[in-house]
């Protein structure tokens, strides 16, 4: 009886929304991409989320595009020169441009955008990280912009591709901060069509895009707060792409004939690491607690955990095999920047236990767990992880097993990420913890994580001191010479490999999917993968 | 007269308790633990003076509350501090004023957001309810009416494993099953939709709808059922049953004029407390189905630790409890004239 009513109720509901079908003109070509996010706000000076960059990447143009190999093409300016002392760029915008209103867009446009990032500290990203070197920046009358930088930076490629132009005759107008920018107008290869936050992003092909029209006529990205939704979304075609799943999910996508799973490092870096609080007291930051046990700052110990954590272990279990062995804080989704020359320490049980053997590590009372040199505490470490990491509870069961194997024992304790922040940096209160970065297709940001100077601002996690790393960081910061630079950057994972300041377990992957009865022409054989990538979207087609 | 005071004091008590909620609500957010300006963001780009430029932002560098010496010796709050300057005083005003702030993440006053959202999970809720009570209370009369048979039997046993699914579960149960039936697996409507005629768009909100409120039906009808059965039960076994069926009436006449209208009282209360409760639910419901209600709202928020959001969520929600309780306060003296107001 009530199976019969629902039943009916389901049919009326079907018989409703069969009315909805039809259309009988030439279907125009929509990508539905099915995503676990939304962008959290459209203003890109006050945006943080990926999925805000994705769009701005879509509908902006800025100076520079960031490929998916990690090198930089010159997007809006036909050219840039730079003064001999490297601090005065010029570029000289391409002519002719124009805004999705219709409006021209010129080098003032340009201008006036540098100058708002620069001049606007609310604006946490740019105006912090992107904009320190900028000095002066004008329009002439030539369609060029000169920026003038307080020093000359090696990098000025990454420091512009996400400062994206925006209309000035919009945005002169508007309260900087609190404007949504829901209109968003722009000149990119989309435009904005419609756009319900947390339901879906609608953008229109701009055709008439200088450098990369796109040959489809609409995308439209779907958000989806449960990833099994998402699966289930491109397995029944509801959706022809989805930019993340579920690793569990991976297999059985791969198995589906019209599923195209690809798997590679994604376009904004992102790692795991295990922190090692190796501070030294004699460096403990004003309201620092410092209270790391004293085992950890001996690289003899780091060196014999790392010979005893079998990352591959760790990939098979955590991630279902998706992921790559990790080795500094630099992924090698940064491409040239990532040293492959570095080779792992080998997981080895036997070795290990030398390694601590020999360091005077004994375990003199019997119990399984082996005391400093000097008898005073036994190896017990506490671990910590934020409590809404998904990977942690498996990978802390994991260390404990392999770690427990040389006789060193935790206390695992997931922890409020809120209160991790309080107890990890610059606190310094905590022995181990597993956590992660994101970051910038640079590596300067992530090896700044490893400076001294980088201890009392709570970016440092380890508080490692090294001054000759601190000397080679300069270094790289000032260096113009590209070959010269990579030199000094890969010399710096050297050394802080050798000196096991973490242990990398694994750089995150991306694993996306997408539908091969729909669209073809996804870039899917460079060094990252982002099927969301404008490079796709704009070189993809229906499929005949 | 004595029936316009009992009212009037009853709503007079119902708005001292979202005050006291109010104040709750502020202090609740203001104890957890860290500095919600850095959770979830943890990117080396962020210097620390970005970072106090988004507390500044958001009012995070004033103090909670200060210190008033008379009322608190020990000392909580900043005495040195001007009282129009903490932020209890700016949040008791922005409220006075209908705003809830501004969301953390999504940089949008909290208003907008909810605003947006609130609609939509009455829809979901409302016709959720009404299947749910008209289904529920239908399948709970025709159990009494065939107490004692194979039918009651089989509909209380169907009830009592409806009631007590997880509902997380029969969501996804039904979203599998769904979507191998092209039904749509997330969202209020197809992106795209909203330049079709209207028709068409309240088609393609329905069959949105489908999933959810199949999920929400099957969870709370259950229990309506249950009620309803054991409330009309013991409403046949009462004496002036038996002199209605002594004077003729039929099995109709008896439900419908003597039985029912007493058995319904059971059955408002607790759709009265559901009102509140089913937020609860329509969470999981909700993000199962990226329906993008209050339900929603709130479960990002809690992951993204948005507590502007989460506090103006919680407001609404515990001025509906309240309001919803007083109505059921209310209905009953309609219902039932022994039941007195005061």
């Amino acid at each position: 009886m009530k199976k019969k009513m629902l039943f009916t109720i389901l049919i009326a509901a079907l018989a409703l929304s069969a009315c909805s079908g039809g259309g009988g003109q030439a279907q125009p070509a929509i990508v539905r991409v099915g995503w676990a996010g939304s962008p959290d706000t459209l203003n890109p000076g006050m945006a943080i989320l990926t999925e805000a960059y994705t769009i701005f990447e879509l509908v902006y143009d800025s100076m520079y595009e960031l490929n998916l190999d990690g090198s930089f093409t010159l997007s809006l300016a036909e050219s840039a020169n730079v003064s001999d002392d490297g601090t005065v760029w010029t570029f000289k915008i391409r002519d002719g441009l124009k805004w999705h209103d219709g409006q021209p867009f010129t080098a003032e446009d340009v201008a006036w955008t540098y100058n708002l990032y620069k001049d606007t500290p609310e604006y946490p990203y740019l105006n912090g990280y992107y904009t320190p070197y900028f000095d002066t920046i004008e329009a002439t009358p030539d369609n060029e912009v000169v920026l003038t930088l307080t020093e000359a930076i090696p990098n000025i490629e990454s420091q512009l591709v996400f400062l994206y132009i925006l209309p000035k005759h919009v945005w002169e107008s508007v309260n900087k901060t609190e404007y949504e920018n829901v209109e968003m107008v722009g000149s990119g290869p989309f435009k904005m069509a419609e756009y319900v936050q947390n339901e879906f992003v609608r953008l229109t092909a701009n055709k008439d895009h200088f450098s990369m029209p796109p040959k489809v006529d609409e995308v439209i990205f779907q958000t989806f707060e449960n990833q099994d939704a998402l699966v289930q979304a491109i397995r029944t075609g509801q959706v022809d792409m989805v930019t993340e799943m579920p690793n569990t999910a991976a297999e059985s996508l791969k198995a589906d004939e019209n599923i195209e799973l690809v798997v590679g490092a994604p376009l904004a870096p992102g790692v795991t690491d295990i922190i090692f609080n190796q501070l030294d007291p004699e460096n403990c930051p004003e309201g620092g607690i410092c209270s790391g046990h004293p085992a950890l700052r001996d690289r003899n110990i780091r060196l014999a955990m790392a010979h005893a954590t079998d990352k591959q272990q760790l990939i098979d279990v955590i991630l279902l095999g998706l992921g790559n062995p990790g080795l500094t804080l630099i992924p090698d989704g940064l491409g040239v920047w990532y040293n492959s020359s570095l080779t792992d320490y080998e997981f080895d049980l036997k070795k290990a236990n030398q390694i601590l053997d020999d360091a005077g590590y004994a375990d003199t009372d019997g119990d399984g767990i082996r005391e400093m040199p000097d008898g005073s505490a036994p190896l017990t470490f506490r671990l910590n992880w934020p409590s809404d990491s998904i990977n942690a509870p498996r990978m802390s069961e994991l260390l404990a097993e392999m770690w427990g194997a040389i006789g060193i024992s935790l206390e695992p304790q997931a922890v409020d990420p809120d209160a991790l922040t309080a107890q990890c940096c610059p606190a310094f209160d905590f022995d181990i913890m597993i956590w992660g970065w994101a970051s910038d297709p640079d590596p300067s940001a992530l090896l700044y994580v490893y400076t001294t100077e980088a201890i009392p601002t709570g970016s440092s996690e380890t508080g490692y001191s090294n001054p000759e790393y601190d000397e080679l960081y300069t270094n790289q910061q000032v260096e113009l010479d590209f070959e010269a630079r990579r030199d000094i950057v890969w010399q710096m994972q050297k050394i802080v490999f050798d000196d096991v300041v973490y242990i990398i377990p694994f750089y995150d992957a991306n694993v996306q999917a997408y539908r091969t009865d729909r669209f073809t022409g996804w870039i899917t054989d460079q060094a990252k993968v982002e099927l969301s990538d404008i490079t796709s979207l704009v070189l993809i087609e229906p499929v005949k | 007269m004595n029936r316009t005071r009992a009212v009037l004091r009853k709503t007079a008590w119902s708005f001292f308790t979202i005050v006291f909620v109010v104040v709750l609500n502020f202090f609740l957010f203001r104890v957890l633990p860290g500095d919600p300006a850095r959770a979830g963001i943890r990117d080396p780009r962020l210097n620390k003076d970005a970072i106090e430029v988004i507390r500044v932002r958001f009012g995070l560098d004033k103090p909670i509350i200060n210190c008033f010496d008379s009322l608190n010796p020990v000392k909580v709050g900043n005495c040195a501090v001007n009282p129009l300057e903490t932020q209890f005083f700016i949040y008791a005003k922005n409220l006075i004023q209908g705003e809830l702030g501004i969301s953390y993440h999504a940089n949008r006053p909290v208003v907008d957001i909810l605003g947006e959202r609130l609609w939509n999970t009455i829809l979901l809720i409302g016709v959720g309810q009404i299947l749910s009570i008209i289904l529920g209370a239908a399948f709970g009369v025709f159990a009494a009416w065939k107490a004692r048979t194979s039918l009651e039997y089989t509909a209380v046993g169907i009830s009592l494993v409806a009631w007590s699914l997880p509902t997380f579960w029969l969501a996804i149960l039904l979203l599998f099953w769904g979507s191998t039936m092209g039904l749509p697996v997330a969202g209020k409507a197809t992106p795209g939709m909203s330049s079709l005629p209207l028709l068409q768009q309240w088609g393609d909100i329905a069959k949105h709808m489908l999933l959810p409120t199949l999920t929400y039906t099957i969870i709370y009808m259950g229990e309506y059922t249950l009620i309803m059965r054991s409330s009309l039960l013991d409403v046949l076994s009462e004496d002036y049953i038996l002199s209605a069926r002594a004077k003729g009436l039929n099995t109709v006449q008896i439900l419908r004029d003597h039985a029912l209208k007493n058995a319904m009282l059971p059955l408002v209360t607790v759709i009265a407390i559901n009102l509140g409760f089913t937020v609860a639910g329509v969470i999981q419901i909700e993000s199962v189905f990226s329906w993008p209600g209050l339900g929603s709202a709130i479960y990002e928020a809690v992951i993204r630790r948005d507590f502007p959001v989460l506090q103006g969520a919680f407001l609404l929600i515990a001025i509906t409890v309240i309001l919803a309780n007083l109505l059921a306060d209310l209905t009953y003296t309609y219902l039932d004239p022994r039941v007195t107001v005061d």
